[in-house]
């Protein structure tokens, strides 16, 4: 893995230097089933294509965003800061 | 701000103070100098609002996030808090390196030289750069990293100079 | 012996460089290779191949190929006839037992020869199944290649180079060097890389040359890691012009790795660089064009050219003959004709390795009989005969007929009938036989193999080489040195501020996470836990991680983040908070004070600070609430004094007011110790009377100099992992794993079950319905033996748990844990089994604080 990303604050850096924190999820609002709250804590869609996704330019600038990847190519489609309380 | 007051090195008696790099500094080349004493606060909220001082240096790393490299730290933590700008006296956090020559900075990072200041990857660990006039540079990182930090830019200007043995 | 000057010779006869072979002394001119110079000196086998020890002798002289592998000064696998000579080098061969040509293992080829076909070790040493530690040492013992310097990794600097490029080209060919100068014409930033070292003195007007160098491969992002010795430069680039030219392939036929076989380039290099005659009589076999180029460049230099012969001309049968290794005489069609030297040419294949790394695909033509790159992905380009440009189709490149070993891959010594059992065996898919046969596995990674060996699975499959297709290309491209791979060992130390403080008192320093930290000071860390009961000790915490959450909606943001409450907690206040994940299970501990409404301080474990800072931040993102968090861990040392003498201790140091009344157990208090402003928090960790002082880190020395001139002994952290022991205190990632949470880890208390939200609640709800299984719980041995951290807890015969902590502990009298143990035997007084080395200890569970439970020694 040596793509590069673009922090949205710090432009195009190897990936080395943010941290990945996996696939966008979507949590439950109140007291879920155990099976709604065993998809969201341990079940991922893990598609081979276009993923929304969460990185940290964790040596950088620290900002949390979304990126969008495709994960077959590693093609970054789109970055994003997130917009809070979604 | 009073409740932060045990966080800045500017409130201690002088005489109490010491650098994380002193010791590893010990001996080595004049071009290296410790700069980890100097005033640096971090800085958290709208940055335009920010008030500086006659030799303040701002670097921004985000429009809400930037250090502000100063003489008075205590006094730019006033001035930003004053203006709803929130501010950490950073001085103790960060180590500071001064170096010279491009090829040394590109042995410790893969960053632009010519895209600084700015905060990246910097011998596997996070600091800020800064370019100063010609070949000549400053890193701030963690000041728990700097004697390592110390380490490594020395043996990379051994192996510049021509040196085979690591750390013999 | 030399041939008269030729030009543009790379040598300079006037400066001559002593080294050696072994135990001879030998000597070659500035401008050799280590090669070349053992050519002159008579040499003609360079090593001994893999499996049946043949002997081997220049091949491509061009670094592609197995067949001169040596250890150089303590090097194993140079390929010497690229290696630059330089005075005072040792050589030693390889693979051998005895001397290069006189190789004991070389029975092997005469005897071995039915045993050792493809697939023999899998289907015989397994059997008899007690004989294969003897047969493992023997094939350790002859497997693999060269040996390793153990102590290489300290003589040798290898270094990394982060360099840019605008446009970078690889291959100084023809091709390459005009595509570099026409990018030069657009701007800076153009960078030609190129393996020999004829290109190191070129002039190309804006452009940076790079040579000897080789680009080790094409990564994600446009990365180029380039090898030149001991730095390896990784160069990024906008635009990447490939221009690797082609690879000259061998002739597949009996006796074709005999030593004096040469592909053309070798006997050429030989001649124009080294002034060196390559044989005294030579056989010209070529399947393209090239065969009078070649006989005329020998006969140019001296060399007798009896016979050359154009393989396209029609089927011919071919065999080469040999003694002691070296070739002696060529039959063609049954005519037999004496030589010392047979010139070979199989046609050339595109080098198109970094193309299909890069994501190019790869594609037969039929017409040229080669592979060739097709579809290059964008910002990557290949000019000149690596596209297949001005390439000769090949004819008659294989013989697989006639008498003696016929091989399709030198470097792994497989031959044309291994190839062909493979396919017996059902092994007929290219990539399933490569694995199988190790066919392109070898140190030429396919370069002279990938294609002969294609071309055979099609005619035995009786198939098209479009249908077999290739194998993938994977970087590097070249060999290369795993040092450089590896580039200066960096490992990131952090050290507090106390760190030599710490070792000028003779501290025994330990790995905690990335952090060293003293284990004790002396021998017996049972002294400085006794300190700390009886009078004043004094612990290096700098460590923990500290945070500040600051912000109108700071306390909103910490209530749901931990499962307990902060928001009514009172400034100057502290309360202890443990972080669970949304599955329920427990990440990270430590205390939370607030300083002021809207501003907090919260500690974590010492390893957890990056963590907790990150997952903070990360939820915050979500959530948007109004509030920073910045993460000031090494902005400031952290010392706790503790013991019964600490209040005393510490007033004497400050003007503010410390009394139990004034300071009360859980209060955070600003103080001015010694003139260094402080954050004094009074929690108990250890179980006694104690501070955790928090102030600047650049003041750190200087007050843990003024404590310990106070009385105050220091303790390490394996007094104070006893300390806490006593206390039944858990060490979350110690008495935790990923599966506790916090009712079965013992704090169903510590949950607000009532909260809107908080992370971790959904779960917990969900716990709470059901039973744990496990339970972690203290026990007291009954005998004093100490059982090891992981050790078997038994209940009726069966493992039913495990121990996370043992200590021996003075204070309790006992030896002392913590561990998990079934829900149904964690009653209090419970007796259970404990295996410590074979036998089974008795111990009992125990609730609580072993020690003091009241906590009245550190309410005090
Ligand atoms: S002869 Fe040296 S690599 Fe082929
Ligand atoms: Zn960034």
């Amino acid at each position: 893995m040596s793509f590069v990303l673009a922090c949205p604050h710090c432009g195009p850096r190897p990936v080395d230097e943010f941290a990945y924190s996996g696939e966008v999820t979507r949590r439950p609002q109140s007291s879920p089933t155990l099976r709604e709250l065993t998809d969201y804590v341990y079940f991922r869609d893990n598609v081979a294509g276009r993923q929304r996704e969460w990185w940290q330019h964790r040596q950088g600038c620290g900002e949390w965003f979304l990126a969008e990847r495709d994960t077959r190519t590693n093609e970054i489609i789109s970055v994003s800061l997130p917009k809070p309380g979604t | 701000m009073s409740a932060l007051y045990f966080m800045s090195p500017a409130r201690c008696t002088p005489e109490t103070l010491a650098s994380p790099l002193e010791r590893g500094l010990v001996g080595a080349p004049e071009s290296l100098r410790d700069l980890s004493p100097d005033g640096k606060v971090e800085l958290r909220g709208d940055l335009a609002r920010v008030g500086l001082a006659e030799g303040d240096e701002l670097i921004r790393l985000t429009p809400r996030r930037g250090f502000l490299l100063t003489g008075d730290p205590l006094a730019a933590i006033d001035r930003s808090r004053a203006n709803g700008v929130l501010a950490y006296d950073m001085t103790g956090a960060l180590g500071g390196l001064a170096f010279e020559g491009e090829t040394l900075f590109r042995r410790l990072t893969d960053l632009d030289p010519g895209a600084l200041p700015t905060a990246g990857g910097f011998a596997r660990i996070s600091a800020i750069l800064v370019r100063d006039e010609g070949e000549r540079f400053r890193a701030y990182f963690p000041q728990e990293l700097g004697h390592y930090v110390v380490e490594v830019v020395l043996d990379v200007l051994a192996g510049l100079a021509g040196g085979r043995s690591h750390r013999a | 012996m030399r041939l008269p000057a030729q030009p543009g010779e790379l040598i300079d006869r006037a400066e001559p460089l002593g080294f050696r072979l072994g135990e001879y002394r030998l000597e070659g001119f500035r401008g050799d290779t280590i090669g070349s110079a053992l050519f002159a000196n008579g040499r003609r086998v360079f090593s001994r191949s893999f499996k049946y020890h043949r002997p081997r002798g220049l091949l491509c002289c061009s670094g592609h190929c197995p067949n001169c592998m040596m250890t150089v000064d303590g090097v194993p696998n140079v390929r010497v006839c690229v290696e630059p000579l330089r005075e005072g080098a040792v050589v030693t061969p390889q693979n051998v037992l005895g001397r290069l040509d006189m190789d004991f293992l070389s029975v092997v080829d005469k005897f071995g020869g039915p045993f050792t076909p493809v697939g023999f070790y899998y289907r015989t040493m397994i059997r008899p199944r007690f004989m294969w530690p003897v047969y493992e040492k023997f094939l350790r013992g002859v497997a693999g290649l060269g040996r390793l310097d153990e102590h290489a990794g300290h003589s040798r600097r290898y270094d990394v180079e982060h360099r840019r490029a605008r446009v970078l080209v690889i291959g100084g060919g023809q091709a390459g060097r005009a595509a570099a100068l026409a990018a030069a014409t657009a701007g800076p930033g153009v960078v030609l890389v190129d393996e020999s070292v004829r290109l190191a003195d070129v002039e190309l007007p804006g452009v940076e040359v790079l040579a000897p160098a080789r680009a080790l491969g094409i990564w994600e992002g446009k990365l180029v890691p380039v090898d030149s010795g001991t730095v390896l430069y990784r160069y990024r680039a906008e635009r990447i012009i490939v221009a690797t030219g082609t690879v000259e392939q061998p002739l597949v036929f009996p006796g074709n790795d005999l030593a004096g076989v040469m592909l053309p380039e070798a006997a050429r290099r030989l001649i124009r660089d080294f002034s060196l005659r390559p044989g005294q009589r030579a056989i010209v076999l070529a399947a393209d064009e090239r065969a009078p180029e070649i006989a005329e460049t020998l006969r140019e230099a001296g060399v007798a050219v009896p016979r050359v012969v154009d393989l396209r001309e029609g089927a011919r049968q071919l065999e080469a003959h040999g003694r002691r290794g070296h070739v002696r005489r060529v039959v063609v069609d049954g005519e037999e004709t004496k030589c010392d030297l047979v010139v070979v040419s199989g046609g050339r294949q595109p080098a198109y390795s970094l193309l299909s790394q890069a994501g190019g695909r790869v594609e037969y033509d039929e017409s040229l009989k080669v592979f060739v790159p097709r579809d290059l992905p964008a910002g990557i380009e290949a000019v000149g005969s690596v596209t297949g440009e001005g390439i000769v189709r090949a004819e008659g490149a294989a013989a697989y007929e006639g008498s003696g070993k016929c091989f399709v891959c030198i470097c792994e010594d497989v031959t044309t009938k291994d190839v062909k059992r493979s396919i017996e065996e059902g092994f007929d898919s290219i990539e399933l036989s490569k694995r199988y046969t190790t066919v392109t596995m070898g140190p030429c990674q396919g370069k002279l193999c990938q294609l002969p060996s294609i071309h055979l699975y099609a005619h035995e499959l009786h198939t098209y080489e479009a249908t077999i297709g290739t194998t993938t290309a994977r970087p590097p491209w070249a060999p290369v040195e795993l040092g450089l791979l590896a580039g200066r060992h960096l490992e990131p130390t952090r050290r507090t501020s106390l760190h030599f403080r710490h070792e000028e008192l003779g501290a025994r320093m330990m790995w905690a996470g990335p952090w060293k930290r003293p284990y004790a000071y002396g021998e017996h860390p049972e002294d400085e836990v006794r300190t700390v009961h009886e009078s004043l000790g004094v612990i290096d915490v700098s460590t923990l991680g500290k945070l500040l959450v600051e912000g109108p909606e700071a306390a909103q943001l910490l209530e749901r983040l931990y499962p307990n409450r902060f928001a009514d907690l009172k400034a100057g206040r502290i309360r202890y908070g443990v972080l669970t994940s949304d599955g329920g299970r427990i990440m990270d501990d430590g205390t939370v004070a607030r300083l002021a409404d809207d501003l907090y301080y919260v500690t974590t474990t010492s390893t957890g600070a990056d963590a907790v800072t990150a997952w903070f931040e990360w939820w915050n993102a979500v959530w948007g609430y109004d509030a920073e968090i910045v993460n000031v861990t090494g902005a400031l040392a952290a010392l706790n004094l503790a013991g019964p003498r600490s209040r005393d201790a510490l007033q004497r140091l400050t003007e503010d007011e410390l009394s139990a009344d004034e300071f009360r157990y859980l209060d955070a208090k600003h103080i001015e110790v010694a003139g260094v402003p402080c954050l004094a928090l009074r929690i108990g960790f250890v179980g006694e009377l104690g501070y955790e002082l928090h102030f600047p880190s650049s003041a750190a020395e200087y007050l843990w100099d003024r404590l310990l001139a106070d009385g105050a002994r220091p303790f390490g952290l394996e007094p104070q992992r006893i300390l806490r022991l006593e206390k039944g205190h858990v060490i979350v990632g110690q008495d935790t794993d990923s599966e506790s949470n916090l009712l079965s880890a013992g704090m169903p208390w510590l949950p607000k079950m009532d909260k809107d939200d908080f992370v971790g609640k959904f779960a917990l709800e969900h716990f709470a319905e059901r039973d744990e299984r496990e339970l972690l719980v203290g026990f007291t041995m009954e005998d004093d033996v100490v059982p090891a951290e992981g050790a078997q807890i038994v209940v009726e015969g069966q493992p039913a748990g495990r121990v996370t902590s043992a200590r021996r502990s003075e204070q309790v009298g006992a030896v002392i844990g913590l561990g998990w143990l079934p829900r149904d035997r964690a009653d209090a007084g419970t007796r259970f089994e404990v295996r410590v080395d074979r036998r089974l200890v008795g111990a009992r569970v125990h609730h609580g604080a072993f020690f003091d439970s009241a906590g009245e020694r550190m309410r005090s």
